[in-house]
């Protein structure tokens, strides 16, 4: 578990990303933005993380060890808190049969990560929070 | 054999029937000549009544016989030649019997026939090896009961579909064999109508393609692990520049903008050229997948056009748009599109002069619609215009620009996808035009 801000007011968001550099970039990004972040490196990590913190959104990658995103975003979909947490998918994998399962297990948006600026990625989490 | 047989039986029939008849011919000979050499005699009045009327009938008697055994001998002639011709076609039945028993024991591909509750009744050997069974082990059992637990909805769909008589044609769904082994199949089950036996009801065909299967998963992961392997370290630079270039970090001096500009701009090309080759690879392996829906042509145009405007003002070129608002809800693949009108664009841009002109022209006829992008520009050598779409082509002219001879390749991979058509007019030095019809 990583870098973590734990002031009442914030908004919380999960990055959950398997990718050290990414993961880094984005809590930085996430947290000079105005939000409570935290970081977990593989799905069973973030699924851990998620129902321990409650988080208020969560930055998902797909292809990870140990359990890759879709599972995760199952496991959380099956809890009673996690059913209704906002989950953003953020990856690399642009195939239609992904995208179109992310949606039926509950994502809220799938994003390229290489077609977002940093700027449009907390766009993305500050209007889904809104 | 039994052909011989019936023409010796005919014959003998034939001959005691012609004996007969001879023999009454002989009989009454006499009693002819008798009358003929003395008719008096038989026609007098010495003659009782009786007398003469037994000899009417005795005549009578001999016509009728002659009559009655020659409609006999014509009746069991055409008894033998049906006969003859049944025996003919039971045996052309009985060599097609045969055939159609060797093609369907031997065929390759599994065969099963079904009663009216799915239940398998028979099966040839094929079907057999394909479960890894013996026949005694998979008579009885519901065909749709070999799918695996977690397909339990699907294969309850088909049943039903079986029951209601709707037929059951290629469906892929997953098959367990007796080994635990998961297969995919393509699935077909057609009504039949069993004249031996009513209450076989169906034909099961099966077609095992897990192999192929197996390949199309390979072909989708080796695009999925490329993209995860090219698209995570660029975009790592592409976030970390972004970070250093908003200022969240703290502002930069003019040459450390300037540096970090260059890394980001370079490494946006390096995104292009992997989504170029990622999407090169899914139309060679057939896994670009088409999304049909509402497109607005004129709202991605002008998108694009933001993203080149870097380069449109640095050679000042000047975008002549001729939009037809027609075109702003067509039905198209929008993502595809865009990389066709992208690429288009892009080229046009790349090619025109500084100065030059860019022209983007929608038509909307009742025959087609298209768009047409041109610039006036080097243009293609005529020679060389018959290799434009093949792969890595670059024109010998295009020494002083950058670029990979893939783009063109796509766009014409993809407008055959989408079910369109893309031609060009060029001229050298003069320019080009690429239309493409939607």
């Amino acid at each position: 578990m990583e870098e973590k801000n734990t002031e009442q007011n914030k908004k919380k968001v999960l990055v959950v990303d398997d990718d050290n550099n990414l993961r880094r970039v984005l809590v930085d990004k996430l947290s000079l933005s105005g939000f409570d972040t935290a970081g977990a490196s593989n799905g069973k990590e973030g699924l851990e993380k998620a129902l321990e913190w409650h988080p208020d959104a969560i930055l998902l990658d797909i292809l990870m060890p140990i359990m890759n995103g879709q599972q995760m975003l199952k496991e959380l979909r099956a809890d009673e808190w996690g059913k209704n947490v906002k989950v953003i998918m953020l990856t690399v994998i642009e195939d239609a049969n992904s995208i179109a399962q992310a949606m039926e297990d509950g994502s809220l948006a799938y994003l390229i990560k290489t077609e977002q600026t940093m700027d449009e990625v907390v766009e993305k989490v500050k209007s889904m929070l809104k | 054999m039994k052909k011989n047989l019936l023409l010796v039986e005919h014959l003998s029939i034939s001959t005691v029937v012609l004996v007969i008849l001879f023999g009454l011919i002989f009989s009454s000979f006499s009693l002819i000549q008798n009358v003929w050499t003395d008719p008096q005699r038989y026609f007098s009045s010495e003659l009782s009544v009786s007398e003469t009327q037994f000899y009417v009938v005795y005549m009578a008697l001999v016509l009728i016989s002659v009559f009655v055994s020659y409609i006999i001998y014509l009746l069991l002639t055409l008894r033998t030649r049906a006969e003859i011709m049944v025996l003919d076609k039971t045996k052309s039945l009985l060599i097609s019997l045969d055939q159609f028993t060797k093609l369907y024991e031997g065929a390759p591909v599994p065969y099963i026939i079904l009663n009216k509750k799915g239940e398998i009744v028979e099966s040839n050997k094929a079907a057999l090896r394909f479960f890894g069974v013996v026949e005694k082990e998979i008579i009885d059992k519901n065909i749709f009961s070999f799918q695996p637990k977690e397909d339990s909805e699907k294969a309850d769909k088909f049943l039903q579909y079986y029951k209601s008589n709707i037929p059951i044609n290629k469906e892929e769904i997953r098959m367990i064999t007796k080994s635990g082994e998961v297969k995919w199949v393509m699935l077909s089950v057609f009504e039949m109508k069993d004249l031996k036996d009513p209450t076989h009801t169906g034909l099961a065909t099966i077609f095992d393609i897990t192999e192929r299967k197996q390949l199309d998963q390979a072909k989708t992961e080796f695009v999925s692990l490329a993209s995860h392997q090219l698209r995570t370290p660029v975009s790592t630079v592409k976030w970390y520049t972004d970070m250093l270039r908003s200022g969240s970090l703290g502002e930069l001096q003019p040459k450390q903008t300037e540096y970090i500009d260059t890394i980001y701009k370079v490494n946006e090309g390096m995104i292009d050229l992997i989504d170029l080759l990622l999407n090169i690879s899914r139309t060679e392996i057939g896994t670009l997948k088409m999304d049909i829906k509402a497109a607005n042509v004129i709202d991605i145009t002008d998108n694009i056009l933001v993203e080149l405007s870097s380069q449109i003002q640095e050679k000042n070129i000047n975008i002549n748009k001729q939009y037809n608002n027609k075109l702003k809800n067509i039905k198209s693949d929008p993502k595809l599109l865009r990389i066709v009108i992208q690429n288009l664009l892009s080229n046009a841009v790349k090619y025109a002069p500084q100065g030059g002109e860019v022209g983007i022209i929608f038509k909307d006829s009742l025959i087609e619609k298209t768009i047409s992008v041109s610039d006036n520009g080097i243009g293609i050598p005529k020679g060389e215009q018959f290799k434009i779409f093949t792969k890595l082509f670059r024109a010998s002219n295009t020494h002083d620009s950058q670029g990979t001879g893939l783009g063109l390749y796509l766009v014409k991979s993809i407008m055959k996808t989408i079910g369109g058509d893309i031609s060009f007019i060029s001229e050298e030095n003069k320019g080009t035009t690429f239309t493409i019809k939607l």
